[in-house]
């Protein structure tokens, strides 16, 4: 029982950050009504960037390495958009997946090719602090993975509902035509979107990387598939779907790995996910009809 | 010479997984389970010809069945979901299936060797064609011919009603409902067909390279598999051929010299080429600009 216990609140603190890689997925599709497969790899690949601080200042504090991790990922989010969507006719969806697939492997092949493809330390936070209740231990370093993804949540929903961006933001989800007509500029929006869901994944990028101890360009295809495994059982769309999807999902793994062993973990996941397809295919919170 | 043998079997094998690609493309559909039918196929004829002792032939022929029969499965339940929810189920699908031959144990001790898929370390010893004496261009003449055979069946289906009806779902689905189509009907069947054949591509995969794992499987090659129709264009089956050549061909081993590069430029040039031409190479002004081309020479000549 207390195995878990332990297993469980270490999944659910990990799964923040699947939390963080959905809702960048799901905002991108509600408002592009698209999906950025190179959201994954570029997150990946703003955590990375992240560590380029180090050469420069060696010894950086962890924050400084998190906070450039952070706008690198604003910045890669930007180019994705820049090179996968402005030029893309909206009309045209084939052509935008295909390109976002070619960006995953670009920004992959980019990270291989300047690592030569060793997984590299990453820094982390109170990583040698323990919070004990008898037996059962909360690490400090996956609390502050936890804090650190809930405060991005938090600030994400102050941006969309109480800001004027927001505003925009999902007026251009609701209806993008009514979003045109009232004369909100629905390319800058969507940039926008891809400059903000980036941010959101450099730092979950992060995050994964000073929870795991190190990174490396392996993560990137298991972060695209969990992340959008996420986004479905949320419901597409859906930000606290996500969020909510994101907890569950870490929980979820965490207990079956121990359970089953590591090798057979994702299997089970792969399973949630279809249980989930047959029985409730809107995913927790099904948007209301009329969507793709 | 054995060199470009090799060179065209990679290729054939590649546009056969294209082409899987390519019929449920034409209804609009992506699906990026593709590798996961390519690997039920490859595991089943492998493990049909090694443990069972059959023949090439209907090896491939079951592996073909089995890969329809895992599509149509897979069909039911995924295509219930529209768009891109299916590219997510079936992206998990394929990796369920990868992940699935990462923990399959099955070995048969045969003349003191143990034979069979064991897990991580992959599946050895699939050696029908050295043991039957094939030299490579056998090989490759064995598998262009079931390129051959299959690109004309879908050359054949496009000219038909099927052709008409997969297309006019994969236009609006809309519009095609209300002149009374089945969508879930013609979604499932295009999904079977494509899965058939990338179950025999599996199956002759496996056989040419005598040694299958499940990394081989991975969400690289579904990306290639839909990669190659949707930068061949959907105009025509040429276009997936022309892709595959073009990418195996030209980008990966013509590049060679390039060393690690190479790979940068691959998903470089994906993107490029979905900005410049985002309906594919082959697209529809380009076929018919090709036909014009044709009929004027074709007609020329009949005159001289």
């Amino acid at each position: 029982m207390l195995d878990f216990l332990q297993a469980l609140s270490d999944g659910v603190l990990f799964g923040a950050t699947y939390a963080l890689i959905g809702i960048g997925f799901t905002l991108v599709f509600g408002v592009m009504h698209k999906i950025n497969m190179a959201y994954g790899a570029a997150s990946v690949g703003g955590a990375y960037c992240g560590l380029l601080v180090l050469q420069v200042m060696a010894g950086a504090p962890p924050l400084v390495v998190f906070f450039c991790a952070f706008l690198a990922g604003g910045l890669l989010g930007w180019l994705v958009y820049l090179t996968c969507f402005h030029f893309i006719p909206i009309t045209n969806p084939l052509a935008t997946l295909m390109a976002t697939v070619g960006m995953l492997l670009l920004i992959d092949e980019i990270i291989v090719h300047t690592t030569a493809g060793m997984p590299m330390a990453y820094p982390a936070m109170f990583d040698d602090v323990m919070l004990r209740v008898g037996e059962f231990t909360l690490r400090g370093d996956l609390m502050m993975v936890f804090a650190v993804s809930v405060l991005c949540m938090a600030g994400l929903l102050a941006l969309l509902y109480r800001t004027r961006l927001g505003l925009a933001t999902r007026a251009v989800s609701q209806q993008t035509v009514a979003a045109l007509l009232c004369g909100i500029r629905v390319g800058q929006v969507n940039a926008t979107t891809f400059v903000v869901t980036g941010l959101l994944g450099g730092i979950a990028g992060a995050m994964i990387g000073a929870s795991v101890g190190t990174l490396s360009p392996l993560l990137t295809t298991p972060l695209t598939v969990k992340g959008l495994i996420v986004t479905v059982i949320g419901g597409l769309g859906s930000v606290p779907g996500a969020i909510i999807a994101g907890l569950m999902v870490g929980g979820f793994e965490s207990v079956l790995q121990l359970y089953r062993g590591v090798t057979e973990r994702d299997l089970y996941v792969m399973l949630l996910l279809f249980v989930f397809l047959v029985f409730r295919p809107g995913g927790l919170f099904a948007a209301k009809g009329g969507r793709d | 010479m054995d060199f470009y043998f090799g060179l065209a079997q990679i290729i054939g094998v590649h546009t056969l997984i294209g082409l899987s690609a390519y019929i449920v493309l034409l209804t609009g559909q992506v699906s990026l389970a593709q590798a996961g039918f390519f690997a039920v196929g490859a595991y089943a004829a492998g493990m049909l010809t090694v443990l069972a002792g059959w023949a090439i032939l209907p090896a491939l022929a079951a592996s073909a069945l089995l890969g329809a029969a895992v599509a149509c499965a897979v069909g039911f339940p995924a295509l219930r979901v529209k768009g891109l929810m299916l590219v997510i189920a079936t992206l998990a699908f394929g990796e369920g299936v990868r992940l699935f031959f990462f923990n399959f144990d099955y070995q048969v001790a045969k003349g003191g060797v143990k034979l069979g898929p064991l897990g991580g370390e992959g599946f050895r010893q699939i050696r029908y064609f050295p043991e039957n004496g094939w030299t490579t261009m056998d090989v490759m003449l064995f598998i262009w011919a079931f390129v051959v055979l299959t690109m004309a069946l879908l050359w054949w289906f496009d000219r038909s009603r099927y052709g008409a009806v997969l297309r006019a779902v994969g236009e609006d689905e809309l519009a095609a409902q209300s002149v009374g189509l089945n969508l879930t009907a013609v979604k499932v069947s295009a999904m079977t067909v494509g899965g058939a054949i990338a179950g025999l591509g599996g199956g002759i995969y496996a056989h040419y390279t005598t040694h299958i794992e499940h990394a081989s499987f991975g969400i690289l090659l579904a990306t290639f598999a839909i990669a190659y129709p949707i930068l061949g264009g959907l105009g025509s089956v040429f276009g997936t051929l022309l892709a595959a050549v073009f990418v195996q061909g030209f980008l990966v081993e013509g590049l060679r010299f390039l060393g690690d590069w190479r790979n940068l430029l691959f998903g470089a040039l994906i993107v490029v080429a979905m900005n410049v031409r985002p309906r594919g190479f082959l697209d529809a002004p380009t076929l018919l600009w090709l036909k014009r081309l044709f009929a004027r020479t074709g007609g020329g000549s009949g005159a001289a």
